[in-house]
């Protein structure tokens, strides 16, 4: 399985063997990594998954305009690589990928 | 011959050990009595959850569904229909949007807990948890007062199935159009006076400039209606049964009223009430050595993967600091329940003011009479003595 880096808001690193067609946000979920809620469970109508990539960035599909405004609601700062993590999925391509969550999500 | 029957009133009284036999036996399980699949253990639950392309929903995702609701709700659509949706009604049930109902939620708790002290021995859920549930529900939803017994009646009937037919009989389906018909009552009256409240909003919602289509706002309104009062009463119930069942995890709770969310969550995972949902294959898929057919239908039973040992260790122990990451209490992905954040605030408040009433109590009944349903699993009736 296609192996993830996640970093906490507080620096921790977790790293996660993800199954592929697993979202991101899923995964962080079922192993209890800190920083994310996730509450709408994926359905791209919270943005409280939201997090940074830090690699990997082309290999990830581009936001879909449902993404894009609901990523309006995020609480911390917006940034080029911002991306609601329930609406990445992972693939083999992803091996390594080091996703960043934010200080607060609501 | 080893069976799963979730129709079977063995299987309502006590699942886990089937459950059990099923994660280490039989992971891809073909149920005859169900004429369904069931999946077991946690991570290929979340696999499905995850995969709703396979494993879709617009065919129905109660086990035993109710006619013609499949494909008009949160619960029976598939993405991107389900995810807009949801996004006409996730704000209001957003931790940041649910705060001004925190305090409103604790008085009707402390309101409902007084008659409480005078009472040595009391039905849990006749005496608090159905009236402090429809109260919660009438103040979120902003229901017109008056009917709230009968509506919880009709929401508890029609989540049931009859274990001989393993079908809904017709008083299920006789309250389901009962539903319906109040649903359809307060929509016309908000779309006549609307006021600033989910079914206002949702009942005039356009989705990408088309109006709802009128069967998605009745039957949505209908199942938030039912979700309301039966999934919140039916967990409560659950979770006053585990605090009557383990001393220790209650003493401590009454102790430290903080420590309910952990007891909550540690709850959901050791035997929540939304115990096993379906869905629908739209491929052929193989999964552990057994093809299962496109047009199958396949129960995703949470109960189950919440006590798989592959995820969480000593499952069957209930243990409230165990913090539990990732459980299927509220279903998961997509169609994970909207209402999770009333859930969590309703149920620490409702217990927390219970408790202040009632500190030590037991269970009475040996036997608990549970609900007869395919999808649930929760006590009709859960008598409590002090001491």
């Amino acid at each position: 399985m296609p192996n993830v880096t996640y970093i906490e808001p507080n620096g921790n690193q977790v790293q996660i063997d993800v199954p592929a067609g697993w979202s991101i946000m899923q995964a962080a979920m079922s192993n209890g990594v800190e920083g994310i809620e996730a509450e709408c469970g994926g359905s791209c109508a919270c943005a409280t998954c939201h997090c940074y990539v830090e690699s990997h960035v082309d290999a990830i599909p581009a936001a879909a305009e449902n993404e894009l405004s609901m990523m309006e609601n995020v609480v911390a700062e917006r940034k080029p690589n911002s991306r609601l993590c329930c609406q990445i999925k992972m693939t083999p391509e992803l091996e390594g990928l080091v996703i960043r969550f934010p200080e607060a999500q609501s | 011959m080893f069976s799963f029957d979730p129709y079977s009133p063995a299987v309502d009284a006590d699942p886990f050990p089937f459950y059990k036999t099923l994660r280490d036996e039989y992971p891809c399980f073909w149920s005859k009595e169900a004429n369904m699949w069931v999946l077991s253990r946690y991570a290929d639950i979340v696999t499905a959850l995850n995969d709703w392309q396979t494993y879709s929903s617009a065919k129905g995702n109660l086990m035993t569904e109710l006619p013609n609701r499949a494909g008009a709700t949160l619960g029976t659509t598939d993405p991107p229909r389900h995810d807009r949706l949801r996004g006409l009604v996730q704000h209001a049930f957003m931790k940041r949007n649910l705060e001004s109902l925190v305090e409103p939620i604790k008085q009707i708790a402390k309101e409902t807990a007084a008659p409480l002290a005078d009472m040595k021995q009391f039905d849990f859920i006749s005496e608090f948890s159905s009236k402090f549930t429809v109260r919660v529900l009438w103040a979120a939803l902003g229901l017109p007062l008056g009917d709230e017994a009968l509506v919880r009646e009709k929401a508890v009937l029609m989540v049931q199935s009859d274990p001989t037919t393993k079908a809904k009989g017709p008083e299920h389906i006789a309250a389901y159009n009962w539903m319906q018909d109040y649903a359809a009552g307060v929509i016309a009256e908000r779309r006549k006076n609307p006021k600033d409240d989910l079914i206002s909003h949702f009942s005039m919602a356009e989705i990408d400039g088309d109006k709802l289509d009128e069967r998605e706002v009745l039957l949505t309104t209908t199942t938030l209606i039912m979700a309301g009062v039966e999934s919140l009463g039916g967990f409560m119930a659950m979770f006053a049964y585990n605090m009557a069942d383990y001393h220790d995890a209650r003493r401590q709770c009454v102790a430290n009223p903080d420590l309910l969310a952990d007891a909550i969550e540690e709850s959901l995972r050791f035997n929540t009430s939304a115990q096993r949902f379906r869905r629908c294959l739209t491929k052929d898929t193989e999964l552990h050595g057994q093809v299962m057919k496109e047009g199958d239908f396949v129960c995703l039973t949470y109960g189950s993967g919440n006590r798989d040992e592959r995820q969480y260790p000593n499952p069957d122990v209930y243990d409230i600091s165990r913090k539990p990451k990732g459980h299927l209490g509220f279903g998961g992905s997509v169609h994970a329940c909207l209402g999770t954040t009333i859930a969590r605030i309703s149920v620490k408040a409702a217990m927390e003011a219970f408790h202040q009433v009632v500190p030590e109590y037991r269970r009475v009944q040996e036997q608990l009479p549970w609900l007869p349903s395919s999808t649930f699993r929760s006590p009709m009736r859960l008598e409590l003595a002090r001491g």
